[in-house]
Formats: structure tokens, C-alpha cells, sequence
């Protein structure tokens, strides 16, 4: 240690590229304009183009009070009954922290974000439907006439989707109650009613108003389920009349009109929501830790949580077991198949890397700005592609670029657009926790010693950000593999996407080929997430000597 | 020589403002002095740049520091924790104090090596923060403002909890750099550690 200190110093001998706070600020600030304009572009397009009707029609207009009543009222009951299943099981989940299968569950669980609503929609049909092995068990009841179509259906597939996921993050709410208060609770021996109130219930109600204004956005903008389980005018809801505007009515008036009532009333739900305390973790982490408390520690207690979590393990493994048993003898990997499988993943994975990247650079220019207004508008960004409907958007893109718009191709450039920004929401809660996981002390250690811009990514963020990347990937990739929204609008019949392939064959009574391109589905989805699993894994460790940094610890449960 | 003349800070609900003044010369140690609440480790953010003051100025050889980011002024700190990385190892954190970019010569290589022997740390290059002692993270934390060029050290507590044999060689290193002309601002409680280490006094 010869090192002599220097009367005179040299101001930042190293600098680090792209260190300018420039680079972290202006990349995302114009991705998030980006968005608003092509967000307002959209839809004013579509407005301009139409020429908006009297607004007073929409009270006149039988027809589309039934359709806003009626979405209100599924996403309502879907949104109810998902949270109704969602908090007893995510209480069970955290006082049995240890049962053969529970990673597998919680995994299980994850799955249902990105699983394609029609692959299930066919696997809910095989156990609810009319031929269904539960309708077969309940119509043997005196007195019980099971149907699936209509708003039995849309419930059941919308708390099929998002139970899982409320239970997830509900979990995740109670695991990350302090230790200390669990333990002194625990030590008391307190019971089921007084650790929900002393411990669960402090650590569920601030996430409550955003999960469910989110899971009731999901059920309220839902397209695929309400498309194949509506069965009929009485059960549409808004986004399949403005998909019905669109392609069968060719109404852009009256799209633009229900897009406006459903930015409307999503965009009021989110207000409400941010005013009572939204939690910015609105996506299950994969890191949740257990305890043990004296509630579920008994013999009784055990069998009774056992009861509830295999009739739910039931409810959601029977149609993914029923994909599995229908798809395996209709699995034939024909030109078709794989023509679609192509061109899928060339919609996919480009939707994917811009959800990612984007949302990279919205994170990055949210933690630098300092003027609220700045703040505000990423906040926006983020959220605005859960409000609009992607019907909407892409019509009106379609119609604002509809000169320079030649080819299909290029129509599937703007589904990979549009599907990439509808992702973007999700990847951003995905990653905007291990983007501000750096704490404080850290980042004053960080600034003293000049690791800014590339170095900080290097150094700092990336080995906390390598894994989530990697999940955040799969997330927006599979997304966009599932779509069967905004490519039912756009795509050509002659070269059908994996999704609109199964639709096709579902139309023409093709049931078992169906099954077998959605069990391929679920296969590449299966597939995908476990490549994104490896790509996030470090295979080298870089850095001084390569054994530098080590990539933050895989979750307890994974 | 290190001059804080009239550094005027209060946080948004405090009533009374602190207005710090001291200067401090090359190989002497400062001690800040004062209860909990009383601003040592406000006046530690303060210099290294991780606050803005209302007003004041903090001069090095006559030059103000005040508008400078924390990594263009010529300080380091330790702080009593949080000092290291916990992803990286023990000499990438090192490493780091040479170039924030870790882009280390064989030379810097050797010198984190050489450093890590004289402290009896030899063994424990590749190991990860979480696997070390109270200790023998601080002596970590002391090895790479000791490798930064920067003439001026802000040490907040940084023997605070540690038994008295990793405290009696963290007091010897520092004394090492006093020596070679280090000006150290020591912001401590403990008695002891200001009667070895500092050559003035400041109460707060």
C-alpha cells in the first residue's frame, strides 16, 4: 500500500460511457411520448375518419347500453369471484410453506398470465362444455342444468385466468409482512381470525385496489374468451362490438364511440385506484419466502387446507390436462402448423424485445427525471395500452398510415407494433422492482466512485436485472404468441398465425387438429419460457478473474 | 486545506437550519463530535455531495467543491455499513475504487492482492460481502478508499461495532494514511477513537 495522496486531484480521471444523465432521461421520455401520440393518433384517426356520432346516441341506442351494462357487470362478478378464490388460497399458500408441489403450483400459477385464452378456452370447453367430464358429473344432480356459453362461461374462464394470478401476488403481499410481527405473532399463538387481522390483512389491503382495478381491466377488456364462450348478442362485450363495428359492420363511429367509453371508465378505475394506494408490484415476484404459523400447524388445519388447494389444483390443472390428452393425437406437425409457428415467432419475438427494451428505457428515464410532469407522463405511457382497446389502436394506426401500408407484411409489422405495446404494462411491473432494487447506500457509494452510465449497467444492474430480463422476455414474448386480438383484424386468412390457425380449425369443426396446434402452443410457450430460464441463468461469469459478480440468488421456491 | 465555511442545510420539516464551519489540513484527522441527531452524518453527505446545501461553500485549495458531482470531488467515505456490493466480490469491490469501469491492469490487480495480504485478508478475494464478518467488511471498505486517489477520506462511524483487534487495525491503517498526507474527517462517538486518530475537534 505505497499509495502517496495527491495534493491535487483529477476531477473524474474515468469517465463512464453514456454517463450523461442526457442518456437515461431523453431515450425513454421519447418512447413515452411515442406512446401517448401513438396512443392519441389512434384513436383521434379513428374519430376523424368516422366522424364521431352524437354522443346522446349511446342513451338512445338499445343496443349499446346492453353491451357497456353488460361488460361492466361480467368484469364485476369475474373480478369479485377471482378475488373471493384468490385470498383464502393465498392465506393457505403462505401457512403451508412446505407440501409435496408447491413450487410446481406457484409456477402453475405464473403460467396463467401468458397462456393463449383460446388454447384454454378449448381446454375449459373439454371439462365445462356441453361433452365436458364435469357437465356430464353435474347434470346427473337433480335439478342442475350446467351451461358453459355465456356469461357461465366468461366468469369461469376470466376467475380460470386470474385467480391464479391474485392469489400470486396476494401471497407475495402476506410473505412480505415484517418478519419480526409474524414471528411475535406466532409466538402469541394467535388463531386464523386474529393473524388475518394482526398480520394478513396489514399486508394485503394496500395492494388490494391495484390488483383488483387490474384484474377487473383484464375481464373488462377481455376479447378471445368472450369472443368463443359469449354465445350471443346478449353476452358481447365492448371489445368484441368494436371488433364487430370494425369487421362486420364496418362502423368506425361507433367503435370510436365504445373505445372512448371504455378509455372512459378504465381510465376512472385507475384514478380511483391510484388515490387509494396502487402498490407498484402488480406482478408476482418470483421471490417468496415462507413461515410457519400456528393457524395451519394442526392436524385439522392441514386437511382442511389440503381439501381447498386440491379442488383448486383441480380447477386449474383439468383443462390443462384435458389440452394435453385431446392435443396429443391431433398433434401432426404439418407445413400449416409450422408455417404459422413461423410466422408467429416472427411477430413475437420482436414484440418481445420492444416491450423489453422499452420498457428498459422508460424505467431508466422515470428514476432520472425530476420534474413531476415528466414522472407523470411515463406513469401514463405505462398504463395507457391497458385502457385502449388494441382493436382500436390498430384500426386507427391502420387508417393513419393507410396510404404508405402496401403489403400484409406490413400489416404484421403493425401487429407486432401494437402487440409489443400491449405487453409493455406487464414487463414494466415486471422489472421496475429490480430496477429500483439498488438502495440508497449503494447508489451514493456508486456516485462517489464514478460508476455511472454503462459501468452502473454493467456492474450494478445487470447482474439484479440478468434473471427478471430473461422472465420479462418470455412474459412479453409469449403475450404476443397468444395474441388473438389485434390479428384477427389484420391478419390475412391465407397466412394465419398459431392462434388464428386454432380459430380457423375450431370454425370449421376440425376439433381434434384444434387441439393438437393449442397443445403445440402451449409446447412453444413451454419451450420459450424454459429458453428465456437458461438465457437468464449466468453460463460465464465475467468480470475481473470470472468470478467477479454473481447473479442475485434463485427464489426459495424456484 | 479543506475549508467549510457557512454550509447552511436543514431537511424540509426542521426548523433550525445547521450552519457547519471547519477547515482541515493535509495529514490531520478531524473529528466531528456530537449526539445522535446532531448532523455528523448530514455533514458527511454534505461534503461527499450526496445532499445540495442551501447555501455555504466547501473549498479544497482554495477551488469550490459546492456545484461538483459526488464523483468529480476528490473524497471517499466509508460509512458503519452498506459499504460494499453484494453481488460482486471482494475485489471487484476493491477494484472498483481504481476503475469505476473495473478495468484493471495486471499492476491494479496486484495492488488489490497486495493490500488484501497486509490487512490478512489474502484468502477472501473472491468471496461475496455476505460471507465475511463484520470486520472484515469494514477492512474491505477501508482498502478501497485507501486504493482511490482522493486526498480527502469521510469516515462515518466506520469502527463502530467492531471487536477491538479489527478496530485497532483499521485505527493503524488510518494512521498510515494520515501520515502519507490524507486529510480525514472522522465523524465517531467513541472516545477512544478520536484521542488515537484526530488532531482537532469539532462539536456539533
Amino acid at each position: 500500500m505505497s499509495h502517496q495522496h495527491c495534493s491535487r486531484w483529477a476531477a473524474a480521471p474515468h469517465r463512464a460511457p453514456f454517463s450523461r444523465p442526457g442518456w437515461r432521461l431523453w431515450p425513454g421520455l421519447i418512447i413515452a411520448c411515442a406512446l401517448v401520440l401513438l396512443a392519441t393518433a389512434g384513436l383521434g384517426s379513428l374519430i376523424l375518419e368516422a366522424s364521431l356520432p352524437d354522443l346522446s346516441e349511446f342513451w338512445r341506442n338499445r343496443y349499446l347500453r346492453t353491451v357497456v351494462t353488460f361488460t361492466l357487470w361480467q368484469a364485476f362478478l369475474s373480478t369479485a369471484l377471482s378475488l373471493l378464490v384468490a385470498v383464502p388460497l393465498a392465506r393457505i399458500l403462505a401457512r403451508q410453506p412446505a407440501f409435496p408441489g408447491r413450487s410446481v403450483l406457484l409456477r402453475l400459477m405464473e403460467l396463467s398470465l401468458v397462456l393463449p385464452s383460446i388454447v384454454a378456452v378449448s381446454g375449459l370447453v373439454s371439462v365445462y362444455g356441453r361433452q365436458g367430464w364435469f357437465t356430464g358429473l353435474a347434470n346427473d344432480w337433480p335439478g342442475v342444468s350446467w351451461n358453459l356459453y355465456g356469461i357461465n362461461g366468461i366468469v369461469l374462464a376470466h376467475v380460470f385466468f386470474n385467480a391464479p394470478l391474485a392469489t400470486r401476488i396476494l401471497l407475495q403481499a402476506i410473505e412480505s409482512s415484517p418478519a419480526p410481527q409474524r414471528r411475535i405473532a406466532v409466538q402469541l399463538g394467535l388463531g386464523r381470525w386474529l393473524y388475518w387481522r394482526a398480520v394478513e390483512w396489514p399486508a394485503v389491503k394496500p395492494v388490494m385496489p391495484g390488483l383488483a382495478a387490474l384484474v377487473f381491466t383484464l375481464c373488462f377488456t377481455s376479447f378471445a374468451i368472450v369472443m368463443t364462450l359469449g354465445g350471443g348478442p346478449a353476452a358481447t362485450t365492448i371489445e368484441v362490438a368494436i371488433y364487430q363495428s370494425l369487421r362486420f359492420e364496418f362502423d368506425a363511429g361507433q367503435a370510436a364511440l365504445l373505445a372512448m367509453v371504455q378509455l372512459v371508465i378504465c381510465g376512472v378505475l385507475w384514478w380511483l385506484a391510484a388515490r387509494h394506494g396502487l402498490t407498484s408490484s402488480l406482478l408476482p415476484d418470483r421471490r417468496v419466502a415462507s413461515h410457519r404459523s400456528k393457524a395451519g400447524s394442526t392436524v385439522w388445519a392441514r386437511l382442511g387446507d389440503g381439501a381447498i388447494l386440491s379442488v383448486f389444483v383441480l380447477f386449474l390443472t383439468m383443462p390443462l390436462i384435458a389440452i394435453l390428452l385431446r392435443g396429443l393425437p391431433g398433434l401432426d406437425l404439418t407445413p400449416a402448423l409450422l408455417d404459422a409457428t413461423q410466422r408467429s415467432l416472427a411477430i413475437a419475438l420482436p414484440a418481445g424485445l420492444m416491450s423489453v427494451s422499452a420498457a428498459l428505457l422508460i424505467l431508466a428515464c422515470a428514476g432520472t427525471a425530476s420534474r413531476p410532469v415528466v414522472i407523470r407522463l411515463t406513469n401514463v405511457a405505462a398504463c395507457l395500452p391497458l385502457m385502449i382497446p388494441p382493436l382500436v389502436l390498430g384500426t386507427g394506426l391502420f387508417l393513419l398510415f393507410r396510404p404508405s401500408l402496401g403489403s400484409s407484411n406490413e400489416g404484421l409489422v403493425m401487429v407486432t407494433l401494437i402487440n409489443g405495446m400491449m405487453a409493455l404494462p406487464f414487463v414494466l411491473q415486471m422489472l421496475s422492482g429490480p430496477m429500483g432494487s439498488l438502495d440508497s447506500a449503494s447508489r451514493m457509494q456508486a456516485d462517489q466512485l464514478g460508476v455511472q452510465g454503462w459501468y452502473r449497467w454493467r456492474w450494478l444492474h445487470w447482474p439484479r436485472m440478468r434473471r427478471p430480463l430473461a422472465l420479462a422476455m418470455a412474459y412479453g414474448t409469449g403475450l404476443s404468441l397468444g395474441d388473438f386480438g389485434v390479428i384477427a383484424l389484420f391478419g390475412s386468412p391465407g397466412q394465419p398465425t398459431l392462434p388464428v390457425l386454432l380459430y380457423q380449425q375450431l370454425g370449421s369443426y376440425r376439433i381434434d387438429a384444434a387441439a393438437g396446434t393449442g397443445l403445440w402452443l402451449v409446447l412453444l410457450l413451454l419451450l420459450l419460457f424454459s429458453l428465456f430460464n437458461r438465457l437468464g441463468s449466468p453460463l460465464f461469469r465475467a468480470g475481473l478473474k470470472n468470478n467477479t459478480s454473481r447473479i442475485l440468488p434463485e427464489p426459495e421456491h424456484a | 486545506m479543506l475549508e467549510v465555511t457557512n454550509l447552511v442545510f436543514a431537511y424540509p420539516d426542521q426548523v433550525n437550519p445547521w450552519n457547519f464551519n471547519f477547515s482541515a489540513s493535509p495529514g490531520t484527522c478531524t473529528a466531528i463530535h456530537g449526539a445522535s441527531g446532531s448532523g455528523k452524518s448530514t455533514l458527511m453527505n454534505l461534503l461527499a455531495g450526496f445532499l445540495e446545501p442551501q447555501s455555504g461553500d466547501i473549498l479544497w485549495q482554495n477551488k469550490s467543491l459546492r456545484h461538483l458531482p459526488p464523483w468529480e470531488r476528490p473524497m471517499t467515505s466509508v460509512f458503519q455499513e452498506h459499504n460494499l456490493f453484494e453481488h460482486l466480490s471482494v475485489e471487484a469491490n476493491i477494484g472498483l475504487g481504481i476503475h469505476p469501469g473495473l478495468k484493471l491492469s495486471p499492476e491494479n490487480q496486484q495492488a488489490i492482492e497486495r493490500s488484501l495480504q497486509r490487512v490478512g485478508l489474502e484468502h477472501i478475494g473472491k468471496r461475496l460481502p455476505g460471507d465475511l464478518s463484520g470486520g472484515q467488511r469494514q477492512r474491505v471498505a477501508l482498502l478501497r478508499a485507501i486504493l482511490r486517489p482522493q486526498p480527502i477520506m469521510l469516515l462515518d462511524e466506520p469502527l463502530t461495532g467492531l471487536d477491538s483487534e479489527a478496530r485497532d487495525l483499521l485505527r493503524q491503517l488510518l494512521l498510515e494514511q494520515k501520515a502519507r498526507g490524507a486529510v480525514i474527517v472522522l465523524a465517531s462517538h467513541d472516545e477512544e477513537d478520536r484521542r488515537i486518530l484526530a488532531d482537532n475537534v469539532c462539536s456539533l
